[in-house]
């Protein structure tokens, strides 16, 4: 039939031999088809693909004028390309061909020959509809870089990188793993030569090393992949390895000091390894790794930042010295902060979730006195910068500080007002909680390192201290005055503040107290001063506080001692006026609350009851109710807050004067002892930076990642060890120190409770015993951006997790082990150094091979894993070679297709191994016969003997299925790879293009794939590589220009489509405001015509006219 | 020797195995004899499992018909949960045992009368009444042995472990009733 609007078409019918011919008539195809709209002529013939058959066409073409070519036949990737071809070398544009697939979509999915012969009109219909609306088109040349990307580095992955590197193109070899080697750097012979896998892999390995064209980017993940083939960018996750490749010289010696042993991974939990580790000998790279899970939760709640899980761990192991030193860098009052400290660490704890907190500041306090009656003497630190620096205030803050800028390099000088240093832990806290002699010891120590303390100095300006040569001062003077009530009588004789009654006891001025003592307050200090008003004699100390017990500021355990020490507490008690005689307190007039609503600070509003006043017969009254600076003549130097308290910036704690820093009490008022150890060191850091010229504010926002809690279920619950302590009775006549410190044996045992959360304790002896300084326990992850041509994905399987077949007994019965575990106890460096021994650590007298576990299962995998009558058969050989024990191997069928492989199956059945042909129906360790005690019985069915066997046996090693390896579905989704939930990934097809895929320019070789031995591992490996290769070397790539286009004047810039776009591929025009696809980049995907509300965005090939015509075509 | 019979009966046995639910999976049997090894009764069975699936497949019907192994089966299912290839294999001993009872071919076979003394009891009281069973069970099979079990029903009935009369559910018809909305061949 013609048409009249010069659209020409030739319909092609194809038999395909019998394969359509036989089911679909394809003479009546043609016939319904000559009489379609716009067809000139119809052909069949026996096989279109042939040259003869494409010759057909081209004449057609040429004699005809044909304009529209429609082949019905095969899948258009089989002969898509071919006829297109044709079409073009007839001078027709290769895109005005449409295929019509009668082969896969109607002969060979039908069996009644007048249905199939209908279908094949209906699709040829559909074909020759939509060719009327090709329009011609060009195809995409895109140049290829040459560069490529090999992810995962087993021996597929490497013999990949190798073959590219050695062609000359640049390779990025990214490994998940800190090593290269994968799976089969475990292994120790290789079947069926038994030769040495590492003597076979390790010169592979250390290739990858040396060659200057792979950059190997280990301990890595791909995190992100975009661009098309040719150009792809990828997004390179570099984990932190806390140590230097470059410099780290593989020595050794930082794992031999590591404190921390966990299961080894690399011998598949058969051995045990150190936090900081190199999986084998033989590894690439050759460098250390920390094993570190982030920042052990202790340690991140603790404001400033103690290695609490590093001198645990140490304890642990009665490295005391370690641990001491590790807090003395950490801490310049250890002791004193050991006892005093509200340990917010505990609190964080995650040994609380399941029993009770690891006891770490009694162990700070162990730890910290030990040192001082072992360690009591050092060597000054060494003086490494010219510029000194000056601290006002010898408090913890200050003191803090000085340590800190001692420890690197700093000449500090201490000034403070009082006779003796310490701040607030000498004057205000009383002896019974910090027995001064603990502090002068720890004040002398830090003399001794090389801190200046001048004591009895008032500093009233810390310009003049800059004037005097010291390059930047940090003022922590604290808040060393007593706040008034504002109530009458406070003038009174018998009314003294409470810090001012501490310091008074402490200096010795006050040593006794008579009558009944009023504390006001319900905070820290106010428990102070009541607890050492009941040392000091006084008949009752009474403490008065506004609210109720549940809003006392004080801690807890410091209300319940003193209640229990007999302070007597009268809450709901607002006190309203001080009466006496002669100037002298007499009796203190009060008025009960009741608790209205919440306050500022969350707490409730105490509400005075009227009428209720009442009087308290006195002799002393003790404010405590809160603490006020005294900064003298410096408060006209530096911007204050409203509060009297110096205004600083909250990450580097400047004050408004460049070079003068502050922090504790001073601050932020009265905070605990902790938190003024954290801001002196934080003022360290600015001043550190500041003398060196460094940004203050860089990097220092960033808090590492907190590390999961560990697995409790592995944990026994331990109650937590208590210190000694005073009782009440004996506490009260005496200012006798009340917490007893934990003996060592008490120590250890506490810190063996730890669970380690951050696997690495980050205790730092590695970073001492590193010669070579490479260790940086502060490296962060870095992302790398990668542009790479090719891509090959390497990225190997796991192994079946033997557990899910319970009767097996994996991980319930002694010595049933899996194959990786065998290969790892055979293996010459393995946990026992290659010997063949059970548990028990004799050598086997049997030892049974279980095949096919999780293999061949429609429970668990229903493929058949390939490698493991192999593998089973060099474990049988092995066994028998290393121990002679009797070797049963239980099979279903033995697989050895493989050059050598069957010839292997003979040595062995030569060597006398038994098998059994059947699966084993259970591993039992209950016996039913004497022969059988204290074995494993394996029960199995001979199959070929028809009886049911029962087979003793000291070892049953199991033969797990293989499995995409862990993560593999999110490799997939990263690579656009097709895969179904849980299996390996597929090529683009099974036989004629086994290592492509269906996105171009990315390839996959090796297990990833399915599972395969080490020969098929490389050979895909070579041949993927070969294909990338091609791609590369070929420098560009065809693409089918099939991209989207936006309407430029109908455009509405709502930049949907930008949102829409998976490969980034469109921009927007700000000139004219409209979006723009960017051709290079468009990968054709279509999801933007998709998203487009306006419906101005088409896809070159797939535009809705072409598809209506098709459907309409199909349906008419 | 086994005598290879490509009967009619053998087409029906095979295709009623078929039509039970996972029934073609005793095509993908990989004659591994987990079954056989985890059946608790396979030792006292003439054929294991295994035997009786390859038997089926290969149409020796001696080896499936008329043998104790289909009556011994305790529906522990052990085969059915370990099997590797899925096949419910305890529903296939359903089956057979059916199709023997539907066909007539079960001779004296001790396992066959207990199942069927069982099946009369639970149909007319709505639940199991031992002395009523053991005596149908015994009048079939071995009446003399009745004799030898008299003097530990005698112990068990003193020690009220045994009833003597059999004790019919409260509303035996509803259950009849059910029972009834069952159709004779009832796999779809």
């Amino acid at each position: 039939m013609n048409d009249g609007n010069g659209r020409r078409i030739g319909v092609y019918i194809c038999h395909c031999g019998s394969n359509i011919a036989a089911t679909v008539d394809v003479e009546a195809v043609a016939q319904f088809a000559a009489q379609l709209l716009g067809v000139v002529v119809t052909r069949t013939y026996k096989y279109m693909c042939s040259d003869p058959g494409q010759e057909i066409i081209k004449q057609d073409i040429r004699e005809l004028g044909l304009n529209r070519v429609v082949v019905a036949s095969c899948s258009p990737l089989m002969h898509e390309a071919t006829f297109r071809i044709a079409c073009e070398e007839a001078g027709l544009n290769r895109f005005l061909f449409q295929m019509a697939n009668i082969r896969e979509h109607c002969s060979w999915v039908h069996k009644d020959r007048w249905q199939a012969t209908e279908k094949a009109k209906d699709l040829v219909a559909g074909a020759v509809r939509r060719v009327w609306h090709h329009r011609p088109m060009v195809e995409r040349r895109v140049p290829v870089r040459p560069e490529a990307l090999v992810v995962g580095g087993g021996i597929a992955g490497i013999e990949a990188a190798l073959r590219l590197a050695d062609a000359g193109k640049k390779v990025y070899l990214v490994e998940r793993e800190p090593t290269i080697g994968g799976h089969m750097a475990k292994f120790d012979k290789t079947f069926p030569t038994l030769d040495c896998a590492a003597c076979i892999l390790t010169p592979k390995m250390v290739s990858v090393a040396r060659h200057p064209n792979i950059e190997l980017l280990s301990y890595s993940e791909v995190e992100e992949v975009s661009g098309v083939v040719g150009d792809f960018r990828v997004k390179v996750r570099r984990k932190a390895r806390y140590i230097d490749e470059e410099k780290c010289t593989g020595c050794g010696q930082c794992a031999q000091v590591c404190p921390l042993e966990v299961p080894n991974e690399f011998e598949e939990s058969l051995g045990s390894r150190r936090a900081i580790y190199r999986p084998f000998p033989q590894a690439v790279p050759g460098a250390y790794v920390i094993d570190k899970r982030g920042m052990a939760p202790c340690r991140s709640g603790c404001p400033a930042g103690v290695h609490t899980q590093g001198y645990i761990t140490l304890i642990a192991q009665r490295r005391f010295a370690e641990a001491a030193a590790l807090l003395r860098r950490d801490l310049p009052l250890p002791s004193a902060c050991g006892r005093v400290c509200y340990h917010p660490c505990e609190e964080h704890c995650e040994r609380s979730q399941l029993d009770e907190p690891v006891a770490i500041c009694a162990l700070k306090r162990f730890v910290s006195d030990w040192a001082l009656e072992h360690l009591a003497e050092v060597e000054p630190l060494p003086v490494r910068s010219s510029e000194p620096v000056a601290v006002i205030g010898s408090g913890p803050a200050g003191l803090a500080c000085a340590n800190e800028l001692a420890h690197r390099g700093y000449r500090v000088t201490v000034f403070e007002r009082a006779p003796k240093a310490g701040g607030m832990l000498r004057y205000g806290i009383p002896a019974y909680r910090l027995p001064e002699s603990i502090l002068d010891k720890e004040l002398a120590y830090l003399e001794k390192l090389g801190i200046e303390i001048r004591t009895n100095q008032s500093i009233h300006s810390a310009v003049a201290l800059r004037r005097e040569g010291y390059r930047a001062v940090f003022i922590s003077t604290g808040a060393p005055l007593g706040r008034r009530l504002g109530i009458p009588g406070e003038e009174l004789v018998g009314v003294v503040d409470a810090l001012e009654f501490l310091r008074n006891v402490k200096s010795g001025s006050v040593s006794q107290l008579q009558g009944t003592v009023a504390v006001i307050g319900g905070g820290n200090s106010a428990m102070d001063a009541a607890r050492t008003a009941r040392r000091l004699g006084a008949d009752q100390v009474v403490v008065v506080y506004r609210r109720s017990r549940a809003e006392m500021p004080a801690h807890d355990w410091e209300v319940a001692e003193a209640e229990a020490e007999g302070v007597r507490f009268e809450f709901l008690s607002a006190p309203l006026r001080i009466e006496g005689t002669d100037g002298k307190v007499e009796q203190l007039v009060c008025q009960r609350m009741k608790l209205g609503d919440p306050d500022a600070s969350g707490r409730r509003r105490p509400v005075a009851i009227p009428g209720s006043e009442y009087a308290l017969p006195v002799s002393t009254v003790i404010p405590a109710i809160g603490q006020q600076t005294d900064l003298g003549h410096l408060a006209s130097e530096l911007e204050l807050t409203s509060d009297g308290q110096i205004q600083v910036d909250p990450l580097t704690l400047a004050t408004s004067m460049a070079g003068v820093f502050a922090g504790g009490d001073v601050v932020t008022g009265p905070a605990t002892v902790v938190d003024a150890f954290a801001a002196g060191k934080q003022a360290a850091e600015s001043i550190d930076r500041f003398l060196q010229g460094k940004d203050l504010r860089a990097g220092r926002e960033r808090k590492p990642p907190i590390a999961h809690p560990p697995h409790l279920t592995d944990h026994a619950p331990r109650p937590r060890v208590k210190p000694e302590e005073l009782p009440p009775e004996k506490r009260v006549t005496s200012f006798t120190e009340i917490v007893g410190t934990l003996t060592e044996d008490q120590a250890v045992a506490e810190a063996a409770r730890c669970l380690r959360c951050g696997v690495c304790a980050e205790c730092l002896e590695c970073v001492q015993q590193c010669e070579a300084g490479a260790i940086d326990h502060n490296q962060q992850d870095e992302i790398r951006e990668i542009a790479v041509g090719t891509i090959i994905i390497a990225t190997g399987f796991k192994l079946f997790d033997p557990s899910k077949i319970v009767r097996y007994g994996y991980g319930r019965l002694k010595n049933v082990i899996h194959a990786l575990q065998f290969e790892r106890l055979t293996h010459a460096s393995g946990p026992t150094a290659g010997q063949l021994l059970t548990t028990e650590g004799k050598p086997p007298q049997a030892v049974a091979i279980i095949h096919c576990v999780g293999s061949r299962d429609v429970n668990y995998h229903e493929y058949c894993s390939r490698v493991c009558c192999m593998y089973s058969l060099k474990f049988a050989h092995l066994v028998k070679e290393k121990t002679g024990a009797e070797v049963y191997n239980l099979y279903i069928d033995v697989r050895a297709p493989g050059k050598g492989y069957e010839e292997f199956y003979k040595r062995l059945l030569h060597e006398g191994v038994h098998f059994v042909r059947g699966k084993a129906a259970e591993v039992t360790d209950v016996a039913q016969s004497p022969q059988e005690e204290g074995k494993l019985v394996v029960v199995c069915e001979d199959t070929l003997l028809g009886i049911t066997r029962r087979i003793p046996v000291d070892m049953v090693i199991l033969s797990p299925a293989l499995e995409p390896a862990e993560g593999a579905a999110e490799v997939a989704r990263k690579f656009s790879l097709s895969c179904a939930q849980g299996e390996f990934f597929l090529e683009r097809h099974p036989k004629l293009a086994p290592v492509e895929t269906a996105s171009d320019g990315i390839f996959i070789a090796g297990a990833c794939c399915g599972p395969k031995d080490i020969p098929d591992s490389v050979a895909q490996g070579a041949a993927a590589a070969a294909c990338a290769l091609a791609l590369m070397d070929r420098g560009v790539v065809v693409l089918e220009p099939i991209t989207a286009e936006i309407d430029a004047e109908r455009c509405s810039g709502c930049k949907v489509c930008i949102a829409s776009c998976p490969f980034s591929a469109i921009t927007f025009d700000t000139t004219r405001e409209v979006s723009v696809v960017q051709e290079e980049l468009c990968k054709g995907c279509g999801t933007c015509v998709a998203a487009c509300p306006s419906g101005v965005t088409k896809q070159k090939g797939f535009e809705d006219i072409q598809i209506f015509a098709e459907l309409e075509g199909i349906l008419q | 020797m086994s005598t290879t019979v490509t009967s009619n009966i053998g087409h029906q046995l095979l295709e009623a195995v078929y039509r039970l639910p996972h029934g073609k999976r005793i095509l993908e049997c990989l004659q591994c004899g987990t079954c056989s090894a985890s059946c608790p009764s396979a030792g006292a069975m003439e054929y294991g499992p295994r035997e009786v699936i390859a038997a089926l497949r290969a149409g020796i019907l001696d080896r499936v018909l008329n043998t104790r192994t289909v009556w011994l089966c305790v529906s522990c299912y052990a085969c059915t949960v370990r099997c590797p290839a899925g096949i419910p294999f305890t529903d296939v001993m359903y089956e057979l045992k059916r199709l023997e009872a539907e066909k007539g071919l079960v001779r004296h076979n001790p396992g066959a009368a207990m199942a069927h003394a069982f099946a009369e009891v639970v149909d007319r009281h709505g639940r199991n009444a031992e002395p009523k069973l053991l005596m149908k069970f015994y009048l079939r099979t071995n009446p003399l042995r009745a004799l030898a079990q008299l003097p530990l029903a005698l112990r068990l009935l003193w020690r009220g472990r045994m009833k003597p009369q059999a004790e019919t559910i409260r509303d035996i018809e509803a259950l009849r009733k059910m029972l009834a909305t069952i159709p004779e061949n009832n796999h779809s």
